[in-house]
């Protein structure tokens, strides 16, 4: 039986490790875009964010001080066992890794219209940020899988999540949050992007596929049709920070999720920032006594 | 690039888009909340009496919390809109990311005042930073306006003697 504790610790690490630390799939998609980026202005962005994600590894550093909002995904193996509190040891291991990492404190105090306005201000304390509602799944054998993700604020501003008419073809609704994508690279900022996106039959089920494909999302694996998101963004030629040229995608995850006999798909996109998807599992081992 | 603040006018006049530089010594930050507040201490006189030195300044647009600086988006209505006023009251640099629209970049021209974009490679500017304290409105908390000393803070021309990057 997996203990509180172990559950605990295994959140607190992957919530610093998501913070701090670039994936190897992430490194190479970065060395790949050094190689594509043909703006020497281009190149020394991508240049300084492969520093930074060197220092950060090395230090324990935040990646980037808007440090994010904690979303947390568990599968759960059928053999698993534990107990009623491992929600609540999850939670308990997210206020200590954003105490310890430290994250920014940006939890906003007060309730109803004063929490809405922010005009009681924000709380000192990094682990009063709640984390999002958890994602669950299901997995084979004794392990549980846990997984922090750290949303930053600038892809929400540029996100959207809404229907669209495919029209009996397919590409239709890809090409379509394409355009979404091309149209918000610009403004995001922090580029290189990851259109992230998630294709469901609801609002929920949508935004819901849209961090599931945060979560498997892997830059060496690129799908035909994420590779054309990806080629709709980088012809913009908004680049690195805006400076221009080659990359503004470093490319783009999408879940397909069950369909509706219907005229529309609902589609989430999340406009990630050039340290999307920050990452990280920690996987425990059931022994079973 | 090299450059030192307080920023010498003939320092901004030399700059181009494009140009890469290393900013050191004592620079402001400040965002949505404290930068209209600073512009309406200078609309009503009041500038003196938060002892801010803005001749020659940097302004950076970001935060100052316990996980660090790192540039906000410089085109939202409050940062954008205080660049007329600082820059005639001698902030030389604005420091942040995003386009910026045409009448500014004419405003910047102007005044003699440039704007420069950098990553938000937090954990370099960790290894940038010296000192920091809050020097104006601290009700306002990790948006107070700080005074931060830096040592080669990484940046970029994006905007200078009216021609912009983007």
């Amino acid at each position: 039986m997996l203990t509180d504790e172990e559950i605990r610790n295994a959140a607190r690490d992957a919530l610093i490790q998501a913070s701090t630390t670039f994936r190897p799939d992430q490194l190479k998609a970065y060395q790949m875009a050094l190689e594509r980026e043909t703006s020497p202005q281009g190149r020394w962005v991508l240049e300084q964010i492969l520093k930074n994600a060197a220092v950060a590894r090395e230090k324990r550093y935040p990646l980037c001080d808007d440090t994010g909002i904690p979303h947390v995904v568990l599968e759960i193996g059928e053999q698993v066992c534990m107990s009623g509190k491992a929600f609540q040891a999850v939670a308990e291991g997210i206020r200590e890794g954003l105490r310890d990492l430290p994250g920014r404190p940006m939890a906003v105090r007060g309730e109803g219209l004063e929490r809405l306005g922010q005009t009681l201000g924000m709380y000192d304390d990094p682990g009063m940020l709640e984390a999002a509602p958890f994602g669950l799944y299901w997995t084979f054998g004794d392990v549980l899988k846990i997984t922090v993700l750290m949303l930053g604020g600038g892809p929400e501003i540029r996100g959207k999540t809404m229907r669209v008419f495919h029209r009996h073809r397919g590409e239709n609704v890809i090409e379509e949050v394409g355009r979404w994508a091309a149209e918000a690279a610009a403004a995001l900022g922090c580029t290189p992007c990851v259109p992230i996106i998630g294709i469901g039959r609801t609002q929920y089920e949508a935004a819901a596929l849209q961090l599931a494909a945060a979560l498997e999302g892997d830059f060496t694996r690129q799908s035909p049709w994420e590779a054309k998101i990806t080629e709709m963004v980088n012809n913009t030629g908004v680049g690195p920070l805006g400076l221009g040229k080659s990359v503004t995608a470093l490319g783009s995850f999408v879940k397909i999720g069950p369909a509706r006999a219907s005229g529309v798909r609902i589609v989430s996109l999340r406009l990630g920032c050039c340290f999307d998807p920050r990452r990280a599992t920690v996987v425990l081992k059931d022994g079973g006594d | 690039m090299k450059v030192k603040t307080p920023v010498l006018t003939e320092v901004v006049r030399r700059l181009k888009v494009g140009d890469r530089v290393e900013i050191s010594g004592p620079i402001y930050t400040g965002r949505d909340a404290a930068l209209p507040k600073l512009c309406r201490a200078i609309e009503e006189g009041e500038l003196p009496k938060l002892g801010l030195q803005l001749e020659g300044a940097v302004i950076f647009h970001t935060a100052v919390s316990p996980a660090g600086i790192g540039p906000t988006t410089s085109n939202k209505v409050e940062i954008e809109g205080s660049i007329p006023v600082l820059s005639r009251a001698g902030v030389r640099v604005h420091l942040g990311k995003g386009a910026l629209r045409a009448e500014t970049v004419k405003v910047l021209q102007e005044t003699g005042a440039v704007f420069m974009v950098t990553p938000p490679v937090t954990a370099l500017f960790i290894n940038n930073i010296r000192s920091r304290r809050v020097a104006a409105f601290p009700e306002d908390g990790m948006e107070a306006l700080h005074e931060l000393v830096v040592e080669d803070l990484p940046a970029i021309v994006a905007i200078a003697r009216g021609e912009s990057i983007f």
